[in-house]
């Protein structure tokens, strides 16, 4: 009874430990995004929006806003379809190398981001493609895809491999089938699989900062502002980056655990 | 005679190096209530599965009314399957699920409504049209499992295992539901099923499958009294098999010597038996006379009771003669009941010369 008591108290002060590690360090961001002073020290200034303001008239922050938004958005659709055909292909079918197959569409996320960074830079110049939007957003797809794969993945292993064969047997072609079965089935997990790579591809630097030239997303922005001076705007850009890259993870999160149980 | 409605002809499964279904010959007539049985892994989900188009032959030729249907996709077949699984969409409301075979037939959807809903009165479950699958119990899934294969009007229904995830009460009162839709409809229902009480309770003619080849076909009955081979003896109920060697044999007369002495054969059928000639013969559960003394006329062995197993009306007791013969014997339970037995009672076991029947080589 007492030892319960204690155990459960101890679960408890752990719990708030952990997220006192993880989120003191962001919400001392959020809230110095808030405090006049210039310089992040304690005791705080006087309130106030003046740093958003700033960031809000900097045509610069929103040219990187609207890469960001651009990019995330294309890898986004484009790692989840193909996260969703390679998941699918080790759903439907059996094969020969199946285990190297499913390790190699796994392995990006698993390269250190610097040598990943560094072979697109190589490769896409060499195909004279870097330094556009679009080498950000092969990259990313690149990057993004195994998350979505693992997701979509996950999602179809619940299905009943008769379900499939079931369309075909009411008159359904493999299309149809597809369609008005698979996809339904699975769709909590891509529409997960979609905001959790956005999430994914919108927070990234290191690759961006390799292979985006002039067309800098947020996060490569923020790098070059914060080179240049200490400015509390920096502060207000990562609230802003914090709070959409948080959105969409727990969107991602709610929609596929709500339902997945329900089925 | 009509032409008959499913042919199987020289139809060979292998997957790999296995055989799977082994040189099939078969025909179904059109309205048969067709049951075929066998352990897992005979053969009898493949040869179903082949019909459906979901496996595809590697030899010979499957035809559904005088047309070979080897090379059509699923999709192109009127052979609905209820699953074993029953593989009803999770996503789509129960009225849904009986309106697919009729969406992907691009049928209007106030007419698919229409028709759904005159298969859902059929089957009771009206009521639930607009409920989400999950929230129906086990026996209202198989209901919307059959309303949706039915709704398409085929002239074939395979069913795979359909009652085996349904408690007992439940099996006995779906296998009604089937046998009366099955009458009414007057189509073909290919059964698959490892349950001898679901095969014989609701087929005209039983398929005995082993190792991916047919042992047997026949009226349940006829499976049951005259099984083709000792396999068939085996898989099909309670029966005593005992191995012996022709005595004498005189026009359908056959005397034998067997472990449990001398047995007498009358009616025999099998080809003729010569003297010392290797003999199966099988005597059923159901056929012992069972007595407290012995008779006065006739002869019976005497057997101790080794174990006893009450399965409602029907007892079943293993009796053990003096030079160890194992006997299994079923009786009513009222006829047990003026017995008074208990383990180790001498019983006096008797059989008519009828009940003797003899296994074809």
């Amino acid at each position: 009874m007492n030892a319960d008591r204690v155990i459960r108290w101890s679960i408890w002060v752990y719990l708030v430990l952990v997220f006192a590690f993880v989120f003191t360090p962001i919400v001392t961001s959020v809230i110095f995004s808030f405090n006049s002073d210039r310089f992040p020290t304690v005791p705080l200034g006087s309130f106030t929006f003046k740093w958003y303001e700033t960031v809000l008239n900097d045509p610069d922050f929103w040219k990187a806003a609207r890469t960001s938004m651009l990019v995330c958005v294309c890898s986004g659709v484009l790692a989840t379809f193909i996260g969703f055909c390679t998941a699918y292909t080790d759903f439907r079918y059996q094969f020969r190398f199946k285990g190297a197959y499913i390790a190699l569409a796994l392995l990006p996320p698993t390269i250190p981001l610097i040598i990943l960074a560094l072979g697109m830079l190589a490769w896409l110049s060499k195909i004279g493609a870097s330094g556009q939007v679009w080498s950000i957003i092969i990259a990313h797809t690149v990057l993004c895809a195994p998350f979505a794969m693992g997701v979509i993945r996950l999602r179809l292993q619940q299905m009943d491999p008769d379900l499939e064969s079931a369309a075909w047997n009411l008159g359904a072609s493999e299309w149809a089938a597809m369609k008005n079965v698979v996809l339904p089935f699975a769709m909590p997990a891509l529409i997960s699989a979609f905001c959790l790579t956005m999430a994914v591809s919108f927070d990234e630097f290191t690759v961006s900062w390799f292979v985006s030239g002039l067309n800098k997303t947020i996060p490569v922005a923020i790098l070059e502002v914060l080179q240049g001076t200490v400015d509390p705007q920096i502060n207000a850009i990562g609230t802003f980056v914090f709070f959409t890259s948080m959105t969409l993870v727990v969107i991602a999160q709610l929609i596929f655990s709500y339902r997945s149980n329900q089925n | 005679m009509s032409q008959a409605q499913i042919v199987f002809e020289d139809v060979v499964k292998r997957f790999g190096d296995t055989v799977a279904v082994e040189k099939m010959n078969l025909s179904v007539e059109q309205g048969e209530f067709l049951a075929i049985m066998g352990s897992s892994g005979c053969g009898k989900t493949t040869t179903l599965r082949m019909l459906a188009g979901l496996e595809s032959p590697s030899e010979g030729e499957i035809r559904l009314n005088g047309e070979r249907i080897n090379e059509l996709k699923p999709s192109e077949r009127e052979t609905p399957l209820v699953w074993q699984s029953l593989a009803l969409f999770p996503f789509l409301s129960v009225i849904e699920n009986v309106e697919f075979g009729l969406r992907m037939r691009g049928i209007e959807p106030a007419e698919r409504k229409r028709r759904a809903m005159v298969w859902l009165e059929r089957m009771e479950i009206a009521e639930f049209a607009e409920r989400q699958i999950d929230q129906l119990s086990g026996g209202q899934k198989q209901r919307v499992a059959l309303a949706r294969a039915l709704v398409t009007e085929p002239p074939v229904l395979l069913l795979d295992e359909p009652l085996s995830a349904l408690d007992a009460n439940l099996v006995v009162r779906m296998q009604g539901v089937l046998s009366r839709l099955q009458k009414d409809l007057g189509i073909t229902f290919v059964y698959v099923t490892h349950s001898q009480s679901e095969a014989f309770a609701m087929a005209d003619r039983v398929v005995i499958m082993s190792q991916g080849k047919i042992e047997q076909v026949g009226a349940p009955l006829e499976v049951y009294r005259q099984p083709a081979s000792r396999f068939v003896a085996e898989f099909v109920g309670s029966n005593n098999i005992f191995t012996g060697k022709v005595a004498q044999t005189n026009a359908g007369q056959v005397q034998m010597d067997t472990a449990l002495g001398v047995i007498h054969a009358s009616g025999v059928q099998t080809a003729p038996l010569e003297n010392g000639e290797d003999i199966e013969v099988v005597i059923s559960a159901d056929n012992f006379e069972i007595d407290a003394v012995p008779p006065e006329n006739g002869e019976a062995i005497p057997c101790n009771v080794v174990s006893e197993e009450f399965i409602g009306t029907v007892v079943s007791l293993l009796l053990e003669t003096e030079s160890g013969v194992e006997l299994k014997i079923q009786k009513q339970q009222r006829e047990i009941a003026e017995l008074d037995l208990h383990i180790g009672t001498t019983l006096w076991v008797s059989w008519s010369p009828d009940a003797v029947y003899v296994l074809p080589k």
